[in-house]
């Protein structure tokens, strides 16, 4: 009987004492496959990775009409509705709040330069955003556990954060040993950076012009004061490589995946065709009768025989490492000789000619690399500055030159209206769309925000592709 | 406390009556057929001195040298028989046919009748497994166990995925499936492999070889599996495998070879009037020849014979260049594609004992060549199962399984192996024209690419579509795995009733997997290798005590597991192609690899234990509990507690109605629970993709899409189940009927957050899922004559589940999204509505009649974001019927499902392609709908006008309205039930007896026709699909079909002998 007691003691205990033990040794708790810390250049530099998107998309680049469907005419038909922002939060934008409040050390470059970078690009990024949604999660995102369900901005008040975020990385940035380590697209230069925010901060700026005018003009004063881009080599474009991890999507798309499926449409071809424009060759490859032929623009039913006929995008922007152009001194220059001729700046009609003419100038420089022709395509009737049309001669310039970064190329016709272009035919009622709906999954991951925010459009609407930002002033 | 002091009396009483005794007794207790009972008392007659027999049927017992020795158990006879100063007295035990034969394997592998289980368990016998070779031990299960909802797989897979949910889903990410453990050890259930697209490499529960099964216990709820703690919340498939017998002089073998072939079945229907192109207009070359392109739709010109250049005769190296040849249509080509599969299943297996030994070896092999061309599977699993006693007290065994798989698979799927063909592809295009794909000078044949207007490919890399050819024979994907799994254990029979037993476990596989991809096809050339190695250990006591005085019996186990879990994976891809063709290994890759290595270790430490007393076979009551501590739950709380509690009543022993053989109550209550994968306590930072810049590597880290929780607890299942198991006229008619509720809260799942938040997904303990159903289970023998016998059994259950609650401030947790051309559709668990909400793009409709609304352009216009309802059938079941006719045994099983739903791709593009055969109907103008609309063409629509609100009746240009329209935009038409009566099994045997083979080695032989699927009965989704064979790889839920394989229809021979 003692026995037995014993035995069944001796059980009962061991089988206590090796489940009660809750210790267990750090190899089966810390995961020992990813890393627990990380620098802010390393978190910002993924980030950049994802600024070729911004351009490089198969919707944006037919909203303004840049390339026409040779096989699948969907998209240029508009029939996709809703898109998708969280690729923008859950990439770039967490990686760059992460970096803004992590305790950065100076390894890679001063920490208030790595806090700045983080604070541009973020700017840089929202803007985007904003522009094709409109209102959207900016002060209650990026929180992670804390809130899962935040509230939407105004696209105003986003204007206005961003305007505040631009100046504080804009006064905050020592360009004494200035630079930083672990950057793509700048390999660091301090300098280039802070222009670059401050271009962002202009072209913001002027994006007010239909419905802040006031606004617009101070924020673009302001921007303009702090010293923007200068040359084309401060340029954001992001430099793509030989390399399949870091490729251009468009030689993605021609090339690896074999798909002739974009071709220039026909709206830009007959507008830069007579004109003998020297960005027309880089833009476009002549059809296998040598000729720069321009497609039409959202055929309903796509004629396969079609690739023979037309002009694909330019072979020269569709190469591996063909660089993305997102944000370039030209469009500042476009810029300039905009305000000027609202007066928002100084100089009138003489300083809006001459940054008119620069801007061409640094266009096809950009575009081409060489100055050759420039003299003479300026020197023709249609392009050469006329104070009478001088709104529109700069809208369908920069139109030209904003070519295949789709998205900013649409913003700056939304605001402008320049140049005329008709809708896909029987597309979307006719219309061509004035903004992107938001994913169909915050109906339900954030219903009660999603809910207010189509309720206070500024212009009215539905979530729909036609339904006016609030700076797109009807 | 008064429990406690309950169990230490009962322990004070057996060992007063141990101490009582003189000398020993021993035997083995067996049934008619020689096999060792369990679990029989053995007891002195007038006292409460006894024992039961253990798993070789054998007792020891100290008794008086003219003691009677009452032999009893469940479902036998019971029988007297004094000692008469024997030491041995060996006895065999004779079916009762008024009680229930069936002894229960409950959890930890304890045996027990059935009376005295207060949950309810089904059981089932090796050969109603493998009555037509069904490789898959999930598979064989479909229909046979009342609530059981299997998911199958195409057999053109070689072994896909099978999906097992045990009463409906209790998770809320659907991801749940129950526990498998073999003998005691548990066996990891990986799926590798990917969701509805991928190499499906199937769940590993295939390393099981049905051959060896002797039966499958399913313990289907938590409250038969809450001895399991974090890994019962999903319930436990037990299986015990066959063992030889002790005493048994006779070595018996016997040897058992199966063939089948296999076929493809279920085409879909599709049009032979249209051929390939955009219009119907024929495209020209420049020399005005007309030609068919690449183009993968059949919206093109009649094909009337009209000579055309085809794609073939774009290639000068090919015979037939420049040549002309009549456009027509090819109505087999996609049936002419495959290729009739074979199925070799040979296998034998030994079997004996000694005086003090148990062996059982078995071997299986199988090979099976596809139906898909180029794809082949092999085979071979080889089961030592041993035991030695050493002594009265002492006994040791060891099960051993060896199992080794290697394969070259199809790829299901969008964009799969000849997946698309009904998808996007030509009417026209003759499939056996493609066959050689590889022109001698290496130049690859391609359907899909364009020749330009002088009839030259410049560009010759298909655009989507490979050569189907050049994907079976170029593009490989082969795996293999190696894995071994079983236990060593040692029983100590301390004294009469009280049983000690350790068990080391062990399970470990090496899975290899590699993809080729040759150069010449859409993609780039390249090399692809994954391994993982998972060692699964678990070193487990186990107490045992049986005791019986007089009316009262009395059993208690304690126990205690340490689990350890070691994973290792690594995968490595080429990248931006390979240096040089054909050189298969990532050091070719011309751009930095890709290559991830993951290590995942993980450890559980439990105690537990069980007691349960009975009264007078009539009363029992049970309770268990166990601790678990995790080493993946956080530090600081990682110790759990899950108990039970169970009873039944057999009021038949209360009264005596002669029709009512049986008649039990049970009811019961528990909790078991669920943790997590390792590592989700705390955040880190991925690698990103490093930049190498001329001057230098920039790299990047990576904020992972996925948040992790410092304070996550496990999930508690808290399930309460009512239940009766009558048998009438002599067991000839059973009846067993089970109530059950299961609460699921707490639930630690992934969820999906608005991405706004900076994560796409955030792991949280979520919400409450509420299950509730009834389980039916009949058995029965309406017939029983000399001649003629019928034996049946008919399973159905209904289970409805809710979600009850979620997470605060969000009421929908996205499960999956599919998007094509930028339409989505979603899987959904909603609040307040069934699990597994189908939500994507509708008809919108008009409120009053329900009818739906037209555009100006007379189109259907989109309602966004409807809910369609829950995915879960409503009802399951089988109907597995065996009929002797003499020495012919015929077996049918059936199985069915009703409701359920989901989405089809392959019938969604089968027509926006203009491939399926209602694209180009008649009208009820007489017109093909695709005659011009001035010519009496289009289809007929009707609608109401939202414009208007008048009702619309019109006809709309076809393309426009099956391409742009329906087939892009409105996914309610795409949407299936899943209801099906399908014929699985059929069995045709016949015994051959002694008189025939008296001549002959042989002592038996079974010959029998066998068929696996060989009739769909009834399916309520069109033709073309299969409901039944959903199962979308490691994905946890099957809701759209993306290009399944087709179904495959299996005829073939099976031939038993023992020697």
């Amino acid at each position: 009987m003692k026995l037995l007691y014993i035995y069944i003691s001796a059980i009962l205990i061991s089988a206590a004492l090796l489940a009660g033990c809750t210790k267990f040794s750090d190899s089966l708790i810390k995961d020992p496959n990813n890393a627990t810390t990380a620098s802010g250049m390393q978190l910002i530099a993924n980030a950049e990775m994802a600024l070729p998107s911004l351009s490089s998309s198969p919707y944006g680049v037919h909203y303004p009409q840049y390339l026409s469907n040779t096989s699948f005419t969907d998209n240029s038909r508009y029939t996709t509705v809703n898109f998708s922002f969280y690729p923008f939060y859950t990439g770039p934008l967490t990686n760059l709040e992460n970096a803004i409040n992590a305790q950065l050390d100076a390894n890679q470059g001063p920490v208030v330069n790595q806090l700045a970078v983080a604070k541009i690009l973020k700017a840089y990024f929202y803007w985007h955003m904003t522009d094709r949604w409109g209102s959207l999660p900016y002060s209650q995102a990026l929180q992670g556990r804390a809130n899962f369900t935040p509230a939407y901005d105004s696209q105003q008040q986003i204007y206005n954060s961003l305007f505040a975020l631009l100046d504080e990385a804009n006064s905050t940035i020592v360009t004494t040993n200035g630079n930083l380590k672990n950057d793509i697209v700048y390999s660091g230069d301090i300098l280039k950076w802070k222009k670059l925010g401050n271009t962002i901060h202009l072209l913001m700026a002027l994006r007010l012009s239909k419905v802040d005018n006031e606004k617009g003009k101070a924020e673009f004063k302001k921007a303009l004061s702090n010293g923007i881009m200068t040359t084309n080599s401060d340029n954001l474009a992001y430099p793509h490589l030989n390399d399949a991890n870091n490729e251009n999507y468009w030689y993605n798309s021609f090339t690896q995946l074999g798909r002739n499926w974009f071709a220039v449409s026909k709206p830009l071809v007959d507008y830069m065709l007579p004109l003998n424009d020297p960005r027309l060759p880089v833009f476009a490859n002549p059809n296998t009768a040598g000729n720069y032929v321009g497609l039409e623009y959202g055929k309903a039913v796509p004629n396969s025989s079609d690739i023979d006929q037309v002009s694909l995008l330019g072979s020269s922007l569709r190469r591996q490492n063909s660089p993305v152009h997102l944000v370039t001194y030209g469009q500042a220059l476009f810029a300039l000789a905009e305000a000027a001729k609202l007066g928002w700046i100084e100089g009138g009609d003489a300083a809006a000619k001459t940054n008119y003419k620069l801007a061409v100038e640094n266009s096809i420089a950009q575009w081409t690399g060489s100055t050759a022709g420039t003299a003479d395509f300026l020197a023709q009737e249609n392009v050469k500055y006329n104070a009478v049309k001088a709104l529109e001669q700069i809208a369908t310039q920069r139109w030209v030159h904003l070519f295949l970064h789709g998205y900013e190329g649409w913003a700056e016709w939304r605001r402008t209206g320049y140049p005329t272009l008709v809708a896909a035919p029987g597309a979307n009622g006719d219309r061509i769309p004035r903004r992107e709906g938001y994913p169909t999954q915050e109906r339900a991951n954030n219903t009660t925000n999603y809910n207010l925010a189509v309720s206070s459009f500024p212009y009215g609407g539905a979530d729909d592709l036609n339904t006016r930002v609030w700076w797109d002033k009807p | 406390m008064h429990k406690k002091l309950l169990f230490l009396f009962f322990i004070l009483l057996s060992v007063y009556d141990a101490v009582a005794q003189s000398t020993t007794v021993h035997g083995i207790v067996t049934d008619e057929t020689g096999v060792g009972i369990l679990g029989a008392s053995v007891s002195v007659k007038g006292t409460a001195n006894g024992t039961a027999t253990d798993v070789n049927g054998m007792y020891t017992l100290r008794t008086t040298n003219n003691a009677v020795l009452n032999f009893h158990s469940v479902g036998y006879l019971p029988q007297e028989i004094a000692r008469n100063t024997r030491d041995t007295i060996n006895v065999i035990l004779l079916t009762d046919s008024k009680q229930l034969t069936e002894v229960a394997v409950t959890a930890l592998g304890i045996k027990r009748s059935q009376k005295s289980i207060g949950y309810a368990t089904q059981q089932l016998r090796g050969e109603q497994l493998t009555m037509t070779k069904e490789q898959n031990v999930i598979g064989s299960l479909a229909g046979k166990i009342a609530g059981a909802q299997v998911i199958g797989s195409s057999g053109a897979s070689l072994g896909g995925t099978q999906k097992i949910k045990l009463r409906g889903i209790n998770s809320l990410s659907g991801a749940g499936e129950p526990l498998i453990v073999l003998d005691g050890t548990p066996i990891a259930q990986q799926h590798f492999g990917g969701n509805e697209n991928g190499v499906d490499l199937g769940n590993i529960s295939q390393d099981i070889n049905p051959e060896d099964i002797d039966k499958i216990s399913v313990l289907k709820g938590p409250t038969a599996s809450a001895l399991y703690g974090l890994r019962g919340q999903y319930g436990v498939i037990l299986i015990t495998t066959s063992k030889g017998t002790v005493g048994d002089k006779n070595i018996k073998v016997s040897v058992r070879s199966a063939y089948t072939v296999d076929h493809i079945i279920n085409f879909m229907p599709l049009q032979n009037i249209y051929g390939v192109g955009n219009n119907q207009t024929f495209l020209t070359l420049a020399n005005g020849q007309k030609y068919v392109n690449g183009n993968d739709e059949s919206w093109g010109p009649k094909m009337d014979g009209t000579p055309v250049r085809m794609f073939y005769s774009f290639y000068p190296q090919d015979a037939q260049y420049g040549e002309l040849t009549p456009f027509v249509p090819q109505p087999d080509n996609i049936k002419n594609y495959f290729e009739a599969g074979h199925n070799f299943n040979n296998g034998i297996t030994v079997t004996g004992g000694g005086d003090n030994s148990t062996f059982r070896l078995s071997y299986n092999n199988t090979y099976i060549k596809g139906t898909m061309p180029n794809t082949w599977l092999r085979r071979n699993n080889l089961a030592l199962n041993t035991s030695l006693v050493l002594s009265s007290k002492l006994t040791v065994g060891a099960n051993i399984n060896y199992a080794n798989n290697s394969a070259q698979r199809p790829t299901q799927g969008y964009q799969g192996s000849f997946t698309g063909a009904v998808q996007w592809f030509q009417r026209n295009l003759d499939v056996n024209r493609l066959r050689n794909y590889r022109y001698p000078d290496g130049t690859i044949l391609n359907w899909n690419v364009n020749p330009n207007a002088e009839g030259v490919i410049v560009n010759n890399k298909p655009s989507d579509w490979n050569n189907p050819f050049f994907d079976a024979f170029a593009v490989l994907n082969n795996d293999n795995r190696n894995r071994v799994f079983g236990d060593v254990h040692v029983t100590y029979q301390l004294m009469p009733g009280l049983k000690l037993s350790g068990f080391a476990r062990s399970d470990f596989f090496t899975q290899n997997a590699t993809h080729k991809e040759a150069i010449g096809g859409r993609l780039n050339d390249g090399y692809s290798v994954i391994k993982y190695q998972n060692t699964e250990n678990n070193y487990e006591f186990l107490g045992q005590y049986d005791k019986r005085w007089g009316d009262v019996t009395f059993n208690a186990i304690v126990g205690a597991n340490l689990l350890t879990q070691d994973l290792t994976g690594t995968s490595q891809a080429t990248v931006g192609g390979l240096t040089s063709i054909g050189n298969y290994t990532i050091a070719a890759s011309v751009d930095r690899p890709v290559s991830t290595s993951a290590i995942t270790r993980k450890q559980i430490r439990s105690a537990y234990a069980m007691g349960s007393v009975g009264f007078k076979d009539t009363y029992f009551i049970d309770a268990s509990i166990r601790n678990d501590v995790s080493s993946s739950l956080p530090a600081n709380n990682n110790s759990y507690w899950y108990p039970s509690v169970s009873g039944s009543f057999v009021f038949s022993e209360l009264f005596n109605w002669r029709p009512l053989s049986f008649g039990k109550l049970r009811a019961s209550y528990a909790i078991a629970g669920a943790d997590l994968i390792p590592y989700q306590t705390s955040q880190v930072y991925l690698p990103g993709l490093p930049y190498t810049s001329p001057t230098g590597t920039i790299t990047g880290l990576v904020v992972p899409d996925l948040l992790r929780n410092p304070n996550i607890r496990p999930s508690f299942a808290n399930s309460f189940e009512l239940g009766t198991d009558l048998n009438f006229f002599n067991n000839r008619l059973g009846i067993a009927l089970t109530y059950y509720n299961q609460q699921n809260k707490d639930q630690i799942i992934n969820l999906t957050v608005s991405g706004a938040s900076g994560y796409e997904q955030a792991v949280v303990n979520a919400g409450l899922i509420e299950n509730k159903g009834v389980e039916l289970s009949l058995t029965g023998q309406p017939f029983k004559t000399k001649l003629f016998t019928w034996d049946a059994t008919f399973n159905i259950a209904r289970n409805s589940s809710m979600v009850k609650s979620l997470y605060p401030g969000i009421n929908t947790y996205q499960l999956a999204v599919n998007t094509y051309s930028g339409v989505s559709v979603f899987l959904n668990s909603i609040v307040g509505q069934p699990f597994g909400s189908l939500v994507g793009q509708a008809y919108l409709r008009d409120a009053v009649t329900g009818k739906i609304l037209l555009g100006t352009d007379n189109m259907p216009i989109v309602e966004t974001n409807h809910n369609f309802g829950s995915v879960l059938p409503e009802f399951t079941g089988g109907f597995l019927n065996n009929f002797r006719i003499g020495k012919v045994n015929v077996g049918i099983m059936i199985d069915f499902q009703k409701g359920g739903q989901f989405f089809s791709w392959s019938k969604m593009l089968a027509v926006k392609s203009g491939q399926a055969a209602e694209t180009a109907a008649l009208n009820d103008r007489g017109k093909n709908v695709r005659d011009p609309l001035d010519e009496g063409g289009g289809y007929k629509i009707t609608g109401i006008s939202q414009a208007t609100g008048q009702e619309v009746t019109a006809y709309v240009d076809a393309r426009t309205y099956f391409r742009n329209n329906i087939g892009t935009r409105i996914y309610e038409e795409w949407l299936y039930d899943a209801s099906y009566i399908r014929l699985r099994e059929v069995s045709v045997g016949y015994v051959f007896d002694g008189e025939l083979l008296k001549n002959t080695p042989f002592k038996s032989a079974k010959f029998a026709l066998i068929a696996r699927n060989p009739l769909m009965i009834w399916q309520k989704a069109p033709k073309g699909l299969n409901p039944a064979e959903l199962s979308s790889g490691g994905a946890p839920i099957s809701w759209i079909e993306k290009g399944a394989l087709q179904t495959v229809r299996s005829f073939g021979v099976n031939l038993n002998l023992a020697f």
